[in-house]
């Protein structure tokens, strides 16, 4: 049974890396899976998709302040 | 659990800033596992980037979308497709149908987050390599602000309009310059002239004319019947009329919710019934959606219309245009409602639910839809009645609404009388003979409670229940489940109806009861029938009102007990009886004797009076012709040629005895003739009649489904035995003429017996005068009388004696001939009116009697 969870997973994996690289979103694969582990925890993807991008675009940009996000969101 | 989750989500966090750290600087390498290993970034970047990020999770983002990852995955597949990378997006729906296919332990089982995490990130990177798109990202304001700085304000508001930044907001109005606005200008000062009331006022008042209240100039005109603009009122035609399309609505909501408060108000006092009040309830729900989309209406109804007042700010305005837009698809449906409502104002029950049914029939899915909803409310107390009965046998019908009526009747004719179809309340949805089988299904139910007093049938019942799919529970079935209904009655009927048949057979020996009353009833049992003919004969001569039944009682006692009736089952004896028919004057025994069988509930469901009176028909004439029978026999034992007689005759005078042998002569030829006649009748009654009709009588009932079946089968045998046994309607006549021809038979049997006693007292006389001993007395009589008896006075004696036996033979023989000839006329007008009958079987009794063609022959010679 565990062995079957474990291919189901690797499965998984490999569908939503395929994907990934279809939509060209530049995740490599460890990555990808700690994000999917932290969607299966019930994190916001939304978020989490902010994190991705903020962290991308670090190295060019300065922290912003993220109070300003929030009010702009909503 | 949550605590281990929250550092669960911490090192995974950790994990993904450490990860993103590590190959930022390579964002654009984004492909396989292969990542080449780089230096570990320095702590303090991660230190900030990682509070960042938490930052991050910890806000209140939520997604713009709802939750379906199907959905999500259809639109990114066609993003990819109008992106022109249809083979893309084909691998990706693809991919996205097996990765969702995944379940069970191990697999994600957030896909949706899944997805859109990657959608996101997708989106993040194209808007990243373009630089443009910033809708659905986080805008970064200082990239935002540097864009804003490299472009002139003017310009991004033309490349705005000419993109659609601006979501589609027109600005038309603060350019003065634009001629459009000009126009739009004078359009409304157009409108305003032309209208002494504002649109919105009037939209508010049709509205609330939807609602059947008078508005301020709309108002219920009771001449037109119907709301319309008060005439004093200056607005263009074209409004007017809109005005008054639109209030048709009003006038339909006003004739529902009158009936509605009508079935209200009536509701305790009069019978509205069950259905009826379902049919308000359903209605009344109908309305309370319309009141919803009134109340939505009504509140953009306080929006400005644009164009026409100044303030042209909001897009929810209502104009009437909009409202006739808005108002269509009710309009539909109270318009129903109304047709409904007109319909069935009269109705009731059932036929209210068919009235409905044939509305329901309509190719709009609409108003299919609409007329499913309403029904379903509708048939509801229907379907539950039907479930009841079929399932419980109770008739929960308090308003005479279902189309089975009970009527209270005694045990006995409860199945035949006891509940009827009542064809006008049938909904057509139902089909009759289904509406058949469910009455007998809740028949059968209350034939085994009343009259049986079984409780068998309830577990039948929830098997039934059970193997149909359904629960015994209310309210299982519904309009449009048909079929669901059909199968419930079908397997409650076919249970049902088998376990009253064992009930029937088992417990209450149906057939046991059947075999007993032909047995005794229809005399099959040979030598119990013999032997009460046997005893009861003397009594039974006697005058009417001389004879006790207490005795019969007790020679029908004694007959059973020294015949092979009595082997049988007590029970069934206990229930044979004498019955005396009410008898007139000169009356014998035999006209009212007769026996009589007890049915006793339940079988006198099937044995009712009037079978048990046909029976007994059948008996009075069945035990007319054993009466014949015996008669004939017991004719014969005292003709049957003896040494008595024939010593008799040596010794006669000659001219005497041949007279006398020509009159036994005649008698034994004419005895002949009747006994033909009386076995073959009886044969044919026996074998052709009731052993046949027995037998396809057992055929059926082994045949039989329930208890019609059984009761069409005896009804049927019955039937066949009165008609075959001449004693139907049509063959009247024939059955009078054949009991004359019986009471000629028993006249003969008186004659013959004088015949043989005149003869025996000839023989006893002429014996006296001459010997002790009689035989030798008639032996010796002719040749000794003269020398044996002296004297002139024994002379005289003997020939006055020889005068009477001439005289007595002579009128015996005339008698007897008279008898004959009576026979014969009366035996030719029966076989001549035996081939009339239409009886097909009635062809072998002509045949059996007219084997010879002996009476065709005589009858032509004549």
């Amino acid at each position: 049974m565990d062995q079957e969870a474990a291919r189901t997973a690797r499965e998984s994996l490999d569908l939503a890396f395929h994907m990934s690289n279809i939509l060209d979103t530049g995740l490599d694969r460890h990555t990808l899976s700690v994000l999917i582990a932290l969607c299966d925890l019930g994190v916001n993807p939304e978020a989490l998709a902010a994190v991705v991008r903020e962290l991308h675009r670090e190295p060019s940009a300065p922290v912003p302040m993220p109070s300003s996000y929030q009010t702009q969101k909503q | 659990m949550e605590e281990e989750d929250q550092h669960k989500v911490a090192d995974l966090v950790k994990e993904l800033v450490l990860r993103l750290l590590t190959r930022s600087p390579g964002a654009g390498a984004g492909g396989g596992g292969g990542d080449p290993p780089a230096a570990p970034p320095d702590p303090l970047r991660l230190q900030s980037s990682l509070r960042y990020a938490f930052r991050i999770l910890s806000s209140r983002l939520t997604p713009s979308v709802a939750p379906d990852a199907t959905a999500l995955a259809e639109s990114i597949k066609r993003r990819l497709a109008t992106q022109g990378k249809s083979s893309q997006a084909l691998s990706f729906a693809d991919l996205y149908a097996k990765f969702a296919s995944k379940t069970g332990p191990g697999s994600v089982n957030n896909k949706w987050a899944v997805l859109y995490l990657l959608k996101i990130v997708a989106e993040d990177r194209n808007s990243a390599s373009n630089g443009l798109d910033f809708s659905g990202s986080l805008p970064n304001l200082d990239s935002f602000e540097a864009e804003l700085g490299s472009k002139s304000r003017v310009l991004r508001d033309r490349e705005g309009e000419r993109n659609g930044w601006s979501n589609g907001v027109l600005l038309v109005a603060k350019d003065p310059e634009n001629l459009r606005d000009l126009a739009f200008k004078e359009y409304a000062n157009l409108v305003k002239e032309e209208n002494e009331v504002s649109e919105e006022v009037l939209v508010r008042d049709v509205l609330y004319a939807c609602q059947g209240i008078d508005g301020k100039y709309v108002k219920f005109g009771t001449i037109v019947d119907g709301y319309i603009l008060s005439d004093l009122v200056k607005v263009p035609r074209a409004t007017r009329t809109m005005v008054r399309k639109l209030c048709e609505l009003g006038w339909l909501f006003r004739k529902v919710k009158g009936y509605i408060s009508e079935c209200m108000d009536r509701f305790p006092a009069e019978d509205v019934g069950t259905v009826g009040q379902a049919f308000c309830a359903a209605l009344q729900d109908e309305l309370s959606e319309y009141f919803k989309l009134l109340a939505v209406l009504e509140a953009q109804s306080m929006n400005p219309i644009p164009l026409v007042s100044e303030t042209a700010s909001s897009d929810n305005y209502l104009s009437l245009r909009r409202l006739s837009v808005w108002l269509a698809e009710p309009m539909v449906k109270m318009r129903l409602m109304a047709v409904l409502v007109d319909k069935c104002r009269v109705l009731r029950g059932g036929a209210m639910a068919g009235a409905i049914h044939l509305h329901a029939q309509h190719g709009d899915p609409l108003v299919h839809e609409f007329m499913r909803r309403l029904l379903t409310r509708v048939c509801s107390p229907l379907f539950e009645m039907v479930r009841s009965w079929v399932l419980e046998g109770e008739l929960e019908d308090n308003f005479a609404e279902l189309f089975i009526v009970g009527q209270p009747v005694k045990a006995e004719s409860l199945w035949r009388e006891g509940y009827r179809l009542h064809a006008g309340m049938l909904p057509s949805f139902i089909s009759p003979s289904l509406a058949q089988r469910i009455l007998r299904t809740g028949k059968s139910i209350n034939f085994l409670r009343v009259c049986c007093e079984d409780r068998g049938w309830a577990n039948a019942a929830t098997e039934a229940a059970s193997a149909a799919g359904t629960t015994t529970r209310r309210g299982s079935l519904g309009y449009g489940e048909t079929e669901a209904l059909e199968s419930l009655v079908d397997e409650a009927a076919k249970r049902i109806d088998k376990h009253l048949l064992d009930v029937m057979y088992n417990r209450y020996k149906f057939k046991e009861h059947c075999l007993a009353i032909k047995q005794y009833l229809l005399l099959g049992q040979g030598d119990f029938v013999q032997y009460l003919m046997d005893i009861v004969w003397p009594e039974l001569s006697e005058p009417a009102n001389t004879i006790s039944s207490f005795k019969l009682a007790g020679l029908l006692e004694s007959a059973i007990r020294s015949s092979n009736a009595q082997y049988d089952d007590p029970e069934i004896l206990d229930r044979l009886r004498v019955k005396m028919m009410p008898h007139g004057t000169g009356d014998r025994g035999w006209d009212v004797f007769s026996l009589h069988y007890d049915p006793r509930v339940p079988l006198d469901t099937i044995f009712t009076e009037s079978v048990m009176a046909k029976y007994l028909k059948i008996f009075n004439f069945l035990w007319k012709l054993r009466r014949v029978e015996h008669a004939l026999i017991g004719a014969w034992k005292t003709m049957k040629p003896n040494c008595i007689t024939s010593h008799a005759f040596l010794k006669l005078q000659r001219a005497v005895k041949l007279q006398l042998l020509s009159t036994l002569r005649r008698c034994q030829v004419l005895w002949n003739e009747m006994n033909h006649f009386v076995t073959n009748l009886q044969y044919y009654i026996m074998f052709e009649v009731l052993e046949v009709s027995w037998s396809n009588f057992s055929n059926e009932i082994e045949a039989a489904k329930d208890l019609d079946d059984l009761l069409a089968a005896h009804d049927k045998y019955l039937n066949s035995i009165v008609e075959k046994s001449l004693l139907g309607e049509r063959s009247q006549t024939l059955h009078k003429s054949l009991f004359v021809l019986f009471d000629l038979i028993l006249r003969f049997r008186s004659h013959a017996d004088r015949l043989y006693e005149g003869i025996y007292e000839l023989q006893a006389r002429t014996g006296n005068s001459s010997l002790p001993s009689r035989d030798k007395s008639k032996a010796r009589k002719q040749k000794n009388d003269q020398s044996l008896e002296p004297g002139s006075l024994i002379t005289d004696g003997r020939k006055a004696l020889t005068q009477r036996a001439g005289d007595f033979l002579q009128n015996m023989r005339q008698d007897l001939d008279a008898i004959s000839k009576e026979y014969t006329s009366l035996l030719e007008g029966f076989l001549s009116q035996l081939p009339v009958q239409q009886h097909v079987d009635l062809k072998f009794l002509l045949f059996r009697l007219e084997f010879t063609e002996f009476y065709s022959q005589s009858g032509l010679g004549k």
